[in-house]
C-alpha cells in the first residue's frame, strides 16, 4: 500500500529529481521531505512554495476562469533547474502539495509532470 | 496516575519525548486536548477545537458515518481503527496518513499553544486510532511556534480565535473578494458559533478556519469581539449576549426609579412622578407575543396557534453539540 514515505520515494525515481516534499500550501509547513532542497532548506522551501500556489489559487484569477476550475500543476523554470509543484486533490479537507526539484540538464519536464500525476493519483486512489 | 500540575505542556512533551515513553498527555484549559506519544514520537493529537479524523473523513463524504462507526467498533478495543479502513479498501494508505498528519499538527497546535495549563502525563495511554504516522516531536513544537506566528502576522487578535463570529451587517468597501473558504465561514456564521463550531459544521481543519477568519479581520469583514472585563471571571459556557436596545421579554419595563437615570437636578428625584402601570392589552389583535398569553386555568393546553408552533430549531449547532459527545464517549471505551 503506498504511503507517504513510498509516495516521495517513487517522486524521487523521477529522472533527474534532487528532492521532493508534501507541503501544507495554508501554512507553508514541510509534512514530510525527501532528498535535498533549494538552500539545503525544506522549510523555507516549503514556505516560499506555500506562497506560489496561494497566489495562483486565491490572489490571481486563473483557477476562478471557469466554474469548477481547479489548479493542477504550477512549473517553476530556473537556469538551473525545475520547480514542479503538484496539487494533492484529497475529498477530505487538507491543502496539500506535491513538490519535486529537478536538475535542469538530467530532468525532463513532461516525463516528470505525468509521474507526479500517477503519484498524487496512487496516493488517494480509491 | 500522577497529579495534576501546572506546567508548560511543550516543556512536557520535549521531556517525555526524551525519555522516549508512552502515552497521553492531557492539556486541560480552553480549548484544551490530548497528544498521544508513542515511544518518544507523536502518533496522535486531539482538541476540541480541531475536527478529529473522523470528522473530517464523514463530514466530507470521503466515509459515509456507518463505514466509520464499523471500524469504530471493531477497531476501537485494539487500537487498530486507521488499519482497518485501510485493510477494508475504504481509505488508501496515503489517505490516512495525510488525514492523520493533518489532524494531528491541527490539534496539536490548539493543545500546545498555550505556554502553561494543566498538564497530565497518563502513562502507557494509546489511543484507538492506532499508529498511523511517528513524527518527530521538535518538529510538532516548532511547527505549534511557528503557526502562532503566523496567525500574529495576518492580524494579532487572538480572542478571533475563539469568540463567537459575527459577519458586519455592511462590507467596508464597494468591492470585496473571498476564498471559497471564507465565503463557506461568512455564510455559516451566526453570531453564535465560535470558531471551534464553523470548523467541525464545516469538516475544515481548526488552524486554517482561524486563520482565514484572522484575515477576515483584517479585511474588517467581521466584527471584532468586545473587550473582555478583566475581572470578569471565565465563562466556560457561553450564554447569548444581551443586545443593546432588545427588549427583554421576561420582565416588565423599567421603573424609572430603578433605572439609572439621568443626574438628578438640585438632589431632587426626577419630577415625572410615577408612570400608571401599562393598560393590559386585549386579547387577541397583536397579542401574540410569549409574555402575553392570556390566563389560563391550571393544566389547561396552550392555544392551539401557539403549540403547534416548534420551538426554533438550530440545527448547526445540535449536530456539532452531538458529534462532540459522540467522540467523547467513544474517548472514554
Amino acid at each position: 500500500m503506498p504511503g507517504v514515505d513510498h509516495c516521495l520515494q517513487e517522486a524521487m525515481t523521477i529522472p533527474g529529481a534532487v528532492g521532493a516534499s508534501i507541503v501544507d500550501y495554508t501554512t507553508g509547513f514541510p509534512v514530510a521531505t525527501t532528498g535535498a532542497a533549494p538552500n539545503s532548506d525544506h522549510e523555507a522551501t516549503a514556505a516560499g512554495t506555500a506562497d506560489v500556489v496561494q497566489a495562483a489559487n486565491s490572489r490571481s484569477l486563473f483557477v476562478s476562469a471557469v466554474p469548477h476550475d481547479l489548479l493542477e500543476d504550477l512549473i517553476i523554470t530556473t537556469a538551473g533547474g525545475y520547480h514542479l509543484l503538484r496539487v494533492v486533490q484529497t475529498e477530505f479537507d487538507s491543502r496539500l502539495v506535491l513538490y519535486v526539484w529537478l536538475d535542469r540538464v538530467r530532468g525532463n519536464l513532461a516525463v516528470a509532470r505525468r509521474q507526479m500525476q500517477r503519484l498524487t493519483d496512487e496516493l488517494v486512489a480509491t | 496516575m500522577p497529579p495534576t500540575k501546572t506546567a508548560g505542556p511543550g516543556d512536557l512533551l520535549s521531556q517525555v519525548a526524551g525519555e522516549r515513553q508512552t502515552g497521553a498527555l492531557v492539556v486541560g484549559g480552553h480549548p484544551g486536548g490530548a497528544v498521544y506519544v508513542f515511544e518518544g514520537r507523536v502518533i496522535y493529537a486531539e482538541s476540541p477545537a480541531a475536527p478529529g479524523v473522523g470528522e473530517l473523513l464523514t463530514s466530507s463524504g470521503r466515509l459515509a458515518g456507518r463505514t466509520w462507526q464499523n471500524a469504530l467498533d471493531l477497531g476501537t478495543s485494539t487500537a487498530r481503527v486507521g488499519r482497518l479502513l485501510v485493510e477494508q479498501g475504504h481509505l488508501t494508505q496515503g489517505e490516512l496518513e495525510l488525514c492523520v498528519l493533518g489532524a494531528t499538527y491541527d490539534a496539536a497546535y490548539f493543545t500546545l499553544a498555550t505556554a502553561r495549563a494543566s498538564v497530565d502525563f497518563l502513562p502507557s495511554a494509546t489511543h484507538w486510532l492506532g499508529p498511523v504516522v511517528h513524527i518527530d516531536t521538535a518538529a510538532v513544537l516548532h511547527e505549534v511556534g511557528r503557526r502562532a506566528e503566523l496567525l500574529d502576522d495576518i492580524f494579532p487578535d487572538p480572542r478571533i480565535d475563539t469568540a463567537p463570529v459575527s459577519p458586519v451587517t455592511r462590507p467596508p468597501r464597494e468591492r470585496v473578494t473571498v476564498t471559497a473558504l471564507q465565503w463557506e465561514l461568512l455564510i455559516h456564521a451566526d453570531g453564535q458559533r465560535t470558531p471551534a463550531d464553523l470548523a467541525l459544521l464545516l469538516g475544515r481543519a481548526g488552524y486554517a478556519t482561524i486563520q482565514e477568519l484572522r484575515r477576515l479581520a483584517a479585511l474588517g469583514l467581521i466584527e471584532l469581539p468586545e473587550v473582555r472585563v478583566p475581572d470578569a471571571p471565565d465563562f466556560f459556557v457561553r450564554l447569548p449576549r444581551h443586545r443593546p436596545g432588545a427588549v427583554p421579554v421576561t420582565r416588565p419595563a423599567p421603573v424609572p426609579e430603578a433605572a439609572p437615570g439621568g443626574p438628578p437636578v438640585d438632589g431632587m428625584p426626577p419630577a415625572r412622578g410615577e408612570p400608571p402601570p401599562p393598560e393590559p392589552p386585549p386579547p387577541g389583535v397583536g397579542n401574540t407575543g410569549p409574555n402575553r398569553l392570556a390566563r389560563r386555568k391550571p393544566g389547561a393546553k396552550l392555544p392551539k396557534e401557539l403549540a403547534t408552533e416548534n420551538p426554533p430549531v438550530h440545527q448547526g449547532t445540535d449536530e456539532v453539540l452531538l458529534k462532540r459527545i459522540r467522540t467523547a464517549l467513544r474517548a472514554l471505551r
